[in-house]
C-alpha cells in the first residue's frame, strides 16, 4: 500500500492556487526528492500531509487514511524552520518525544547526540543554529515511522552539517518506510534519492527515478532541473 | 575508500565501476565479506536502493556472491578478478586512445609518446585509486 | 495523552511561575521586616529602604496576579501558534486535548496564585502577637460556627463565598479561553495575524458585553421574569435565595461563554490553522 497518495489534490489560499490537481503515490522503501523552485508548493504539500492544512478539494492519504491523529503517529515531520522548544534541555526533549511517540528509539537518539558531543543538560537555546537543526533531525530520524517528511533539511546549513544530515538519513533507512525530502539544492541530495517529483507552480511536472533520468537523458537530475525550470 | 561521482552516468553504474576497482586493487580482497548495503551506502552517501542495484549487477557478473545469512562476499575466483582488471584497463586505454584520436595523434606517435613519458617517470603505475 | 500533555505543560509553565512565587514570598518577607522596624527607625536611609521594600512587595503582588494570566495566554500563543506549533500540532493528540491541557494547567496556576497571594499577605503581616490574635480569632469563629451551625447566615454566607470563589475562578478560565479564541481566529488569517487577534479580542469582548446587557434588558418583564416571579411567590423566596439564584445564573452565564469560546478555539485550530 502506498505510504503517501494524492488524488486530484488541490489547495487554494483565497484566490491563490498553491496546488492544482496533484496525482501521485509514494511506495515504502523509497527516498523521494520533492523538487521545485521556491514557492512551487512543496511546503504546502508537506503541511497538507501533516494535517496542518486542509485540502480545498481532492484527497491526500497517508497509509490509506486522511491526515489526523492516527496518521500523525506514523509520520515523522521535520519542519522548514527549527521548531523544537528552545527552553528544553536535551533530556527533556528526549522525554517529550518518548512520551508522545511509541515508535521513538531513545537509545538511537542518545547515541547520535553523544556522537555530536551534545550534553544531556544543554538547553536548545544555548545551541548554534546548525546544532539545533541537527538535534531536531535526530529526534525526527530516531522514530521508526512509516513516512518521514523532511522540509528543506539542508537549507541554510554549512556543507559539513549537510553531509551529516544526509548520512543520518541514509543511516536510518528502513525498507518499510518512505522518506520525502523537499529541497531546491538538488546536486547535494541527488545521490541520496532514488526517485524525484518535480513540481512547478503547484503542478506535478515529472515523476521519475534518478538513474532513469541519467540513463535516458544522459544528464544529472540537477541539470535536468535547470533545463526544466529555466527562467 | 573515496567515492567520486560524475554527472552524466547512472549512479548505480558508477558504483559498480568503483567497487570493481576496489576488488581489483585489493580494497575488497578475494573471499572477503563485503560491508552491508546500508553501511556502504552511508559511506558513499548514496541511496541504499541504488547500492543494492549495484550489488545485484556485480552478483550477475559473478564478481560477488551472497550467502543467505552471512552476507555478501567477494569472489575467490582470482582468474575472474584478473580478467576484470584487464577489462578495466582496456576500458581506460580505449578512452585514452579516443582522446588521442581527437587530438590528431596517429597510433605510432602515441606509442612513441608513451615510451618517452614512462621513461621519464620512475613510477610503477599500478593504476590504483583512479 | 492528556496527562502527558499536562505534564509537559506544567514543566513549561512551572519554570516561570515558581520563581515568580519565590520573588513574591521574598518581597513579602522584606515588607514584613520593613513594617516591623525599618519604617519607624530614625535613620533616613533605613526609612527609605523600608519604603522601597513595601513598594517592591506591592509590585510583586500585582505582578504575580497579572503575570499568571499573561504567562498562560503567552504559552498558548507561543506553543501552538508560533514555531513550536509545528511540533505540537503534529503530535498524535486531538485539538481538544491540547486546549484542555492548557486550560486545566492554567486553572491550577490561577488557584495556586490565589493561595500564594494569601500566603504572601500572611508572611507580610506575620507578627508573633498578631498570629496569636489570629488563631484566637479563628478559634472564636469556629466556636461560633459550631454553635450556630444551623443558623441561616452561616450556611448561606459560606455558600455565598463558595459561589463567589467559583465565579472568580471560572471568570479567569473564561477570560483565558477568550484570549485563546481571539488568538486562534486571528492566526487563521494569512497576514497581520496579531492585529487580527487583537481585533477579534475586542470583538468578542464587545459581543459578550452586548449580549449580557441585551439579555438583561430582554428578560426584564419577559416570560422568564414572570416565571421566576411566579416561583418566588410560591416557594417563599428569601433575600439570600435571590443572591444564590443570581450567583447560579452568573456561573451558568460564564459556562455558556466558556463553551462558546472553546468551540471557536477548537474550530479555528482544526479548520483554519495556518502556521507561518
Amino acid at each position: 500500500m502506498a505510504v503517501l497518495e494524492c488524488k486530484h489534490l488541490t489547495k487554494q489560499y483565497g484566490h491563490v492556487t498553491a496546488l492544482e490537481n496533484l496525482n501521485f503515490s509514494i511506495e515504502p522503501g523509497h527516498i523521494v526528492g520533492l523538487l521545485g523552485p521556491n514557492g512551487s508548493g512543496k511546503t504546502t504539500l508537506i503541511k497538507l500531509a501533516n494535517g496542518l492544512l486542509t485540502p480545498t478539494s481532492g484527497e491526500l492519504l497517508v497509509c490509506g487514511a486522511a491526515p489526523g491523529r492516527e496518521t500523525r503517529a506514523a509520520v515523522s515531520y521535520l519542519p522548514e524552520r527549527t521548531s523544537i522548544p528552545l527552553w528544553m534541555t536535551t533530556t527533556q526533549l528526549l522525554d517529550f518525544y518518548q512520551d508522545f511517540y511509541a515508535d521513538f528509539r531513545r537509545d538511537a537518539a542518545e547515541e547520535m547526540l553523544q556522537h555530536l558531543n551534545i550534553r544531556p543538560k544543554q538547553r536548545v537555546k544555548q545551541m548554534s543554529k546548525g546544532t539545533r537543526e541537527k538535534v531536531q533531525l535526530i529526534m525526527v530520524m530516531s522514530r521508526a515511522a512509516k513516512l518521514y517528511l523532511l522540509d528543506e533539511p539542508i537549507g541554510g546549513v554549512d556543507p559539513a552539517t549537510r553531509d551529516y544530515i544526509l548520512s543520518t538519513i541514509i543511516g536510518n533507512y528502513d525498507p518499510e518506510a518512505a522518506v520525502v525530502i523537499s529541497t531546491h539544492l538538488i546536486s547535494d541530495v541527488e545521490k541520496v534519492l532514488d526517485e524525484v517529483l518535480f513540481i512547478n507552480q503547484g503542478r506535478l511536472v515529472l515523476q521519475s527515478s534518478v538513474d532513469q533520468i541519467r540513463e535516458e537523458q544522459g544528464v544529472s537530475v540537477d541539470e535536468l532541473f535547470r533545463e526544466v525550470f529555466k527562467c | 575508500m573515496k567515492w567520486y561521482f560524475s554527472d552524466n552516468a547512472p549512479i548505480y553504474a558508477q558504483l559498480v565501476q568503483q567497487i570493481k576497482v576496489g576488488i581489483v586493487t585489493g580494497g575488497f580482497p578475494p573471499g572477503e565479506r563485503l560491508p552491508s548495503v546500508r553501511d556502504l551506502a552511508t559511506e558513499a552517501g548514496v541511496n541504499p536502493n541504488t547500492m543494492q542495484r549495484a550489488f545485484a549487477e556485480l552478483e550477475r557478473d559473478g564478481l560477488v556472491y551472497s550467502q543467505r545469512t552471512a552476507g555478501r562476499f567477494v569472489t575467490e575466483d582470482r582468474a575472474m578478478i584478473e580478467q576484470t582488471k584487464k577489462g578495466l584497463a582496456e576500458c581506460h586505454i580505449r578512452q585514452f586512445l579516443e582522446s588521442m584520436d581527437q587530438l590528431g595523434f596517429r597510433r605510432e606517435e602515441v606509442i612513441a609518446l608513451l615510451r618517452q613519458e614512462s621513461g621519464k617517470e620512475e613510477l610503477g603505475n599500478g593504476g590504483s585509486g583512479m | 495523552m492528556l496527562r502527558k500533555l499536562m505534564k509537559h505543560e506544567f514543566r513549561a509553565t512551572g519554570r516561570v511561575m515558581l520563581p515568580l512565587y519565590l520573588v513574591l514570598l521574598v518581597t513579602a518577607l522584606g515588607a514584613n521586616v520593613s513594617t516591623r522596624g525599618l519604617l519607624e527607625s530614625d535613620n533616613r536611609m533605613l526609612d527609605l529602604l523600608g519604603m522601597l521594600l513595601v513598594m517592591a512587595f506591592s509590585f510583586a503582588l500585582m505582578g504575580v496576579c497579572l503575570m499568571s494570566m499573561v504567562v498562560m495566554v503567552q504559552r498558548f500563543y507561543k506553543n501552538l501558534l508560533q514555531d513550536e506549533g509545528y511540533v505540537m500540532m503534529t503530535l498524535p493528540v486531538s485539538v481538544h486535548q491540547h486546549i484542555w491541557s492548557k486550560l486545566i494547567v492554567s486553572a491550577v496556576w490561577f488557584a495556586a496564585t490565589v493561595v500564594m497571594v494569601l500566603l504572601a499577605c500572611m508572611v507580610m503581616a506575620f507578627d508573633a502577637y498578631a498570629i496569636q490574635d489570629l488563631f484566637r480569632g479563628f478559634g472564636q469563629l469556629f466556636r461560633d460556627i459550631s454553635q450556630h451551625l444551623t443558623a441561616y447566615y452561616t450556611i448561606n454566607g459560606t455558600a455565598f463565598f463558595a459561589e463567589l470563589l467559583a465565579v472568580c475562578f471560572l471568570g479567569c478560565c473564561v477570560v483565558c479561553l477568550e484570549f485563546y479564541a481571539a488568538l486562534a481566529i486571528g492566526h487563521g488569517f494569512p497576514n497581520h495575524k496579531m492585529a487580527w487577534s487583537v481585533l477579534w479580542f475586542f470583538l468578542l469582548q464587545f459581543a459578550t458585553q452586548f449580549l449580557g446587557g441585551a439579555l438583561i434588558v430582554l428578560l426584564d418583564e419577559s416570560w422568564l421574569h414572570h416565571l421566576l416571579m411566579g416561583w418566588t411567590d410560591r416557594i417563599q423566596f428569601s433575600g439570600m435565595g435571590a443572591v444564590h439564584l443570581m450567583m447560579g445564573m452568573l456561573i451558568a452565564g460564564e459556562l455558556v461563554y466558556g463553551a462558546v469560546f472553546y468551540f471557536l478555539t477548537t474550530w479555528s485550530l482544526k479548520k483554519r490553522l495556518n502556521l507561518e
